[in-house]
């Protein structure tokens, strides 16, 4: 695993030596954290259910930016061709950027806990609900950036990298809409079981099942093999 | 007893487009190697596939026992490696950068400080350790990608163009860090500038169309060219006739050829390597004309390069 530590050392070190890291903590918890004072003080919302539905929707569109760069920069810059030659495999490779890459997820994660302390000063929300909800997001998040790492596998361009990983995560977050026009029965569980919405939204209410929960995981599992596979085959 | 490089048949194919083309050679213990071509000769694609990057279309390349394909892991922790455009992170510090390349190379914490000492001296980065790579001049640039190939002591240093960008200075030190580590490890460099062959390579291979046309001691292709080697004579105005007919029939004479425009005139005669033949021919000039001068000319490296690579054209 010393391999997989000196790769994650050097991600780390990447996200805050560029303004990424800042600019996407910004932005995130900016948002998150108008739409919890929005939520708490307008409307008199005093739970998290509003404040997690707009984290997935924040998450599916900045973590891309953040998943970006971690291969399509390496490759640009030739320092793809300095990692390749070390004595690490392909896997290593991948598992390091992308612990890296969950690291900046649970710090934005960690920059909401603050918004519980008015929360559970005011009112009296259910613990194990939030902590549902802690759960899908951080799900949620892992299969964003491993779909946001492949895709920055396949290409030397990061902004293209961003750009398809938007695509695609936003297809993935909307698909369960898709169910209305159907009138295919299979057609119409394969779009909810496929949403992301739709599973982010179990955890939001506190049912944390397993298929949701192995959803995420066969996704961020899936495209972190698709990723190993990518590099292998750019050899 | 296996070499620390083994090639046998390397091949690399890009569609139908043949870079490499049975390619096989040996890098032995303590040997320095360079690898000559023009550009697109396929040099930089060999080193790459030696080193791990590139996978051959088919052939083998062994590095300290450990087949590339099979063992990658296990043969790239024997590869020092130096890209022509090191590979660096711009927003690293040099000591960051290379405390990196330390801890995937698995150098253990104990070594590590030791290591870093021992490439930023070797590499002439005392001045710059501390600073960002991005600030680097392109001569530092340089010498940090190979403190970096030099850390975890591989047992082969695989070097692209390492002198590219150089000032004369740092080309003299950076040669000298080359042969000192060549004196027990392996080192296959790949370079244009023919005189770095000359003064630290032990053997040349030289390279065209990814096809290897040669690989011998620099005295060994010299002498594989023989026929290029020339003595020029300058002898004072005469028949030049009778002149080149008695030359001619010196054994191992096999062109002459005549400046006849000015007074003494130059003759060159291309000669057989093998024998002493400017003491023949010396004796034929002087005992019916006037010799006032005789050089030997033997091939010189770019000679020889040129011999094999428009040989092949």
């Amino acid at each position: 695993m010393s391999g997989v530590f000196a790769v994650y050392g050097k991600e780390i070190k990447l996200y805050f030596r560029s303004p990424i890291a800042y600019f996407v903590l910004a932005v995130f918890l900016l948002g998150t954290g108008y739409f919890f004072s929005y939520n708490l003080f307008v409307s008199g919302l005093a739970t998290m259910r509003e404040t997690f539905q707009n984290m997935g929707l924040l998450a599916v569109i900045l973590l891309p930016v953040v998943s970006m760069r971690l291969f399509a920069t390496e490759y640009s810059a030739g320092t793809y061709e300095l990692l390749a030659t070390l004595p690490l495999a392909p896997w290593q490779v991948v598992l390091g950027k992308y612990l890296g890459a969950l690291t900046m997820l649970g710090l934005m994660a960690l920059g909401t806990v603050l918004d519980l302390v008015p929360l559970y000063l005011f009112g009296a929300p259910e613990t194990s609900t939030i902590f549902s909800g802690y759960l899908g997001f951080l799900l949620l998040g892992s299969a964003c950036l491993a779909i946001g790492q492949l895709c920055s596998s396949l290409t030397e361009n990061q902004i293209v990298a961003a750009l398809v990983t938007v695509s695609i995560l936003l297809g993935f977050w909307f698909v369960g809409h898709l169910q209305s026009f159907q009138t295919v029965q299979f057609l119409r569980e394969l779009f909810l079981y496929v949403s992301f919405a739709w599973h982010f939204g179990e955890f939001i209410e506190g049912l944390a099942r397993f298929e949701s929960l192995a959803l995420f995981v066969l996704f961020a599992a899936g495209a972190l093999i698709l990723n190993v596979c990518a590099l292998e085959w750019r050899r | 007893m296996s070499h620390p490089v083994e090639l046998h048949s390397l091949t690399k194919t890009y569609g139908e487009r043949t870079v490499v083309d049975r390619v096989s050679f040996h890098v032995g213990q303590g040997e320095i190697v360079g690898f000559l071509g023009p550009n697109g000769a396929g040099k930089t694609t060999t080193l790459r596939m030696i080193a791990g990057y590139l996978a051959p279309t088919s052939g083998q390349v062994t590095v300290a026992g450990h087949d590339v394909i099979s063992s990658p892991t296990e043969s790239a922790a024997a590869v020092g490696y130096a890209p022509e455009r090191p590979a660096l992170y711009e927003s690293f510090d040099v000591l960051g950068y290379l405390h990196f390349v330390a801890r995937a190379k698995r150098v253990r914490r104990a070594d590590t400080a030791s290591q870093l000492d021992r490439v930023v001296s070797a590499c002439r980065l005392e001045a710059v350790a501390r600073s960002e790579v991005y600030k680097l001049s392109k001569g530092y640039r340089q010498r940090l990608g190979l403190a970096q190939a030099l850390l975890g002591q591989p047992e082969v240093l695989l070097l692209d163009e390492p002198t590219s960008g150089l000032d004369p200075g740092q080309i003299s030190e950076t040669r000298e860090v080359i042969r000192s580590f060549g004196h027990d490890h392996s080192v296959l460099l790949s370079t244009h500038i023919l005189p770095e062959v000359t003064l630290l390579c032990d053997r040349i291979a030289i390279l065209h169309h990814g096809q290897l046309l040669a690989i011998d001691s620099p005295a060994g292709l010299a002498t594989a060219v023989g026929r290029a080697n020339r003595v020029e004579l300058q002898v004072a105005a005469c028949e030049l006739s009778d002149l080149k007919e008695r030359l001619f029939d010196v054994s191992g004479v096999i062109r002459v050829d005549v400046d006849d425009r000015q007074d003494p005139y130059t003759v060159n005669c291309a000669v057989d390597s093998s024998g002493n033949v400017e003491a023949a021919i010396a004796r034929v000039v002087t005992s019916d004309w006037d010799l006032l001068g005789l050089r030997r000319h033997d091939p010189s490296l770019e000679d020889v390069f040129l011999h094999y690579v428009e040989g092949a054209a």
